[in-house]
């Protein structure tokens, strides 16, 4: 249906349609950021020892992320006074819109999709490399030493472990033979890349970790050293938009693997047909997800200086190794 | 023209991991420190002074207030230090229970330490493992004195309470369960490639360094130094148990973390050997008299809280309250290695070697 | 071997996802406190001998009282006429209950005390003496 709206004249009806499923996709996405909140709480509750949220919305807490919202709505507004104030309103909208943007390419099911282009994956790791500036705009117009501080850390980060994001689908791609992502999923229609690549799997998922900058390497906003990191000055809904593009990178990452490594829609085993490639889908992606949260209850965060080392040492040589080894692999048979 | 500049960072008074109203004046240059400058104070409440107005039964509620993870250490010190002047001789089983106070106490403080300390480091989940058996530990000292953490439980010639009944059973039932804890924790952290890449190697000093800096506790032992006051001069009946003193070469963060787990251990091993050697009967607190008046003079006891030695110095001139007093808090000394410390680290290390200082901020301000 | 040591630490997060909780459901189930627990004061005032050592024991000040004399003239001795303990400062130690010969001030096990104005926080004689649940049953050792 998309297809055929994109080829369409462009009219106002196609603009209102277009409009209309973009926010579509923006509300199950915030339906998605909300519940992943609290099952991130939940999990790490469960982990830790606690029950998590269980007095807003009944035992489960499950309206704990709408008034937390709400709340945020409602609080003020604050911009430091020594500030540089366009930047400062301005970094939460760069650091949200790529997020929002890359989850047009993902393909959910063989329909489901918003726009399936031909270099999908590339387009995915390129509009995600924007965010950096937005973070490093926060931290640098905040104005604060912390934030400074944070949004150093986040650039260097996020570029440094974009190579070996970029370096690890490689071996993807060779197999497949094409950027698109419908088509590296129907790749996988007899086995999973994680099997085929299971190196690629690893430097990918640890980058993506990274990526994310979820802990292990939380470091731009590492707590306990940077109180917050670049998003130290905000309030309000200017830093719920720097969580709420978190959340979305984290949902389109997700994704991302599931499209890259577990087959995307395409069930278990052949037999299992039956079950719609949606829950397949989802199954998998729930998985990839509640493997990051496990992480972030469990592990210490990593070190500024071993980040760096363990990114350019470590990762990029074995992404560049398995390159080639799929490479000749792929000659050979 | 490119050019760096050093930029000044207050780290604290209210900041994540300065466990307190602490604050460091750091100056850095990117995220390497060129000095860092420590300025305490900010939970200064006069204790000593306002100690020259009370009697020595009033003091002891203070006292709880310096090192509030283990206040249980302190009310020893000062009851052990007017014994001293007075020359009391506690009962037995007021020993005991002060002795079993005062190591639940240590295991206890060490379980903060940890968790707070791995937490700094970035790790949720072990502070809340370690309230968890803090928890238990925590209640056990509540059914004993009446509170969770101001226990105000030590009197001048014993203790307030005897322990209820079934108390020193379910101590007995604890020691095993700490045990098997224990290797769950060294599971979580211990072993963790993460963890040990940011503690092996850090904040390293000599034994020199820390014998001049007046260090103690297990800030100390980490450098090798062999010197526990339970052992090396003997207080209350330490003499009478079976124990060892955790030592450690390096001299780094890491081999701080293992003395102190070390040193739940040992608390451990003296806590079973005082639930079995524990007296049926006996009184448990010496005849006093009612109003107590340290004799004219001085003294000055020490004992080894589970942050280092912590001295108690009391001049008196006859009356009920003292004429002068002073303790030796060892945070306090503890921290005075921090800038030397610092130098040069990464902000990332100064959360790690402030952390494994392992300071509580009421008892480095007084 | 790299990485033995990070999934050690996830079998164990993961085997406590499971495990049952040690916490309290507080505000919901009151907690469980031992007897000597040291809460909130409740007094007695027919038994005060207004002897004054409660207050003058008070490391913090924080007691203040007046007698009358009694209004029985035959009976010597005073009897209490106003007992006032600031909560702002009190401290919860024990030691007005300990020193009291008649055991007219008690512990409770009850230390709810959030006020919304400091005022509220001084508590007079009718309220300690309405302070009667949770008394503690052991007072002296």
């Amino acid at each position: 249906m998309i297809e055929g709206l994109l080829h369409d004249q462009a009219s106002l009806l196609n603009f209102v349609i277009f409009f209309v499923l973009a926010a579509v996709l923006l509300l199950v996405i915030l339906g998605f950021v909300t519940y992943a909140i609290l099952a991130e709480r939940k999990v790490m509750g469960f982990m830790q020892m606690r029950y998590g949220p269980n007095q807003v919305g009944g035992p489960w807490g499950l309206l704990q992320t709408v008034a937390d919202v709400l709340k945020l709505l409602l609080k003020e507004d604050t911009i430091p006074k020594l500030a540089d104030k366009p930047l400062f309103i301005l970094a939460p909208v760069i650091a949200f819109a790529p997020s929002f943007m890359v989850v047009a390419t993902i393909p959910f099911t063989d329909k489901l999709q918003f726009a399936d282009i031909g270099v999908g994956l590339l387009y995915y790791i390129a509009v995600s490399g924007l965010t950096t500036i937005g973070v490093v705009m926060a931290g640098w117009s905040s104005n604060n030493k912390f934030a400074l501080l944070g949004g150093m850390r986040a650039a260097a980060q996020m570029i440094s472990y974009e190579i070996p994001l970029v370096m690890s689908v490689l071996g993807v791609i060779l197999l497949t033979g094409s950027l698109n992502l419908n088509e590296i999923v129907a790749a996988q229609e007899n086995v999973w890349y994680i099997l085929l690549q299971p190196i690629g799997f690893i430097v990918f998922f640890i980058a993506s970790v990274a990526e994310l900058n979820r802990i292990p390497f939380d470091l731009p906003e590492a707590e306990n050293e940077l109180i917050a990191g670049y998003f130290v000055e905000y309030s309000g809904f200017r830093w719920a938009f720097f969580m709420l593009s978190e959340y979305v990178y984290m949902f389109a990452m997700a994704s991302l693997t599931t499209v890259l490594f577990l087959g995307g829609w395409l069930p278990l085993f052949s037999f299992l047909d039956f079950i719609p490639g949606a829950v397949w889908f989802a199954l998998k992606f729930s998985l990839v997800i509640f493997i990051l949260l496990w992480f972030r209850s469990t592990f210490p965060r990593i070190k500024a200086d071993q980040l760096m080392e363990f990114g350019w040492k470590v990762l990029l040589p074995v992404a560049l190794a398995n390159i080639f080894l799929t490479a000749i692999i792929k000659e050979l048979l | 023209m490119l050019r760096t500049e050093e930029m000044l960072l207050n780290v604290g008074p209210q900041h994540p991991s300065t466990h307190g109203v602490f604050r460091l004046i750091l100056k850095i240059d990117g995220e390497t420190i060129k000095e860092a400058k420590p300025v305490i104070g900010y939970l200064h409440r006069g204790t000593e002074k306002l100690a020259e107005d009370l009697q020595y039964t009033q003091i002891i509620p203070y006292t709880d207030r310096m090192d509030y993870v283990s206040a249980m250490t302190n009310n020893y010190v000062i009851c052990h230090a007017v014994e001293t002047m007075m020359g009391i001789e506690v009962p037995e089983r007021a020993e005991f229970l002060r002795v079993m106070a005062m190591e639940l106490g240590r295991v206890s403080s060490h379980l903060l330490w940890w968790g707070t300390f791995v937490l700094d480091l970035g790790a949720t989940s072990p502070l809340l493992y370690a309230f968890r058996e803090r928890e238990m530990i925590l209640n056990l000292l509540n059914e004993l004195s009446g509170a969770r953490l101001t226990f105000n439980y030590m009197r001048v010639g014993g203790v307030k309470w005897d322990a209820p009944e079934g108390w020193v059973d379910k101590v007995r039932e604890f020691i095993p369960h700490m045990r098997e804890q224990i290797k769950g924790y060294h599971d979580l952290v211990t072993g963790n490639e993460i963890f040990l890449n940011r503690v092996k190697g850090i904040g390293k000093y000599t034994k020199e360094d820390a014998l001049n800096y007046s260090l103690s506790g297990p800030n100390l032992r980490c450098t090798g130094v062999k010197w526990d006051l339970r052992k090396n001069e003997p207080y209350s009946i330490y003499d009478r148990f079976n124990f060892d003193v955790p030592v450690r070469e390096e001299g780094d963060v890491l081999s701080r973390y293992h003395v102190r787990f070390a040193e739940i251990e040992e608390a451990l091993k003296i806590l079973e050997q005082c639930v079995e050697q524990f007296p049926e009967e006996g009184p448990i607190l010496a005849k006093v008299p009612k109003i107590i008046k340290a004799p004219k003079g001085e003294a000055f006891v020490r004992i080894e809280s589970p942050r280092g030695e912590i001295g108690c110095y009391i001049a008196s001139d006859g009356k009920k309250e003292p004429y002068r007093l002073k303790f030796r808090r060892p945070s306090f000394y503890n921290l005075q290695i921090l800038p030397k410390l610092l130098e040069g680290e990464s902000i990332s290390n100064l959360i790690a070697i402030l952390g494994a200082v392992d300071i509580i901020l009421g008892e480095v301000d007084g | 071997m790299l990485g033995f040591g990070l999934a050690k630490g996830l079998k164990y997060t993961l085997k406590n996802l499971t495990k049952e909780k040690p916490t309290y459901d507080y505000p919901n189930k009151p907690i469980p406190l031992p007897d000597r627990f040291r809460g909130i004061q409740k007094f007695y005032p027919e038994k005060c001998i207004v002897c004054n050592q409660c207050a003058n024991i008070c490391p913090t000040d924080c007691i203040q009282l007046t007698g009358k004399k009694h209004p029985d003239p035959t009976k010597k001795g005073k009897v209490i006429d106003t007992y006032d303990i600031n909560f702002e400062i009190c401290i919860l130690c024990d030691l007005c209950t300990e020193v009291c010969p008649t055991e007219a001030i008690v512990m409770t096990n009850n230390f709810e005390l959030a006020e919304y104005s400091r005022d509220e926080l001084f508590k007079n004689l009718e309220w300690l003496d309405e302070n009667d649940e949770n008394v503690r049953k052991v007072n002296k050792a």
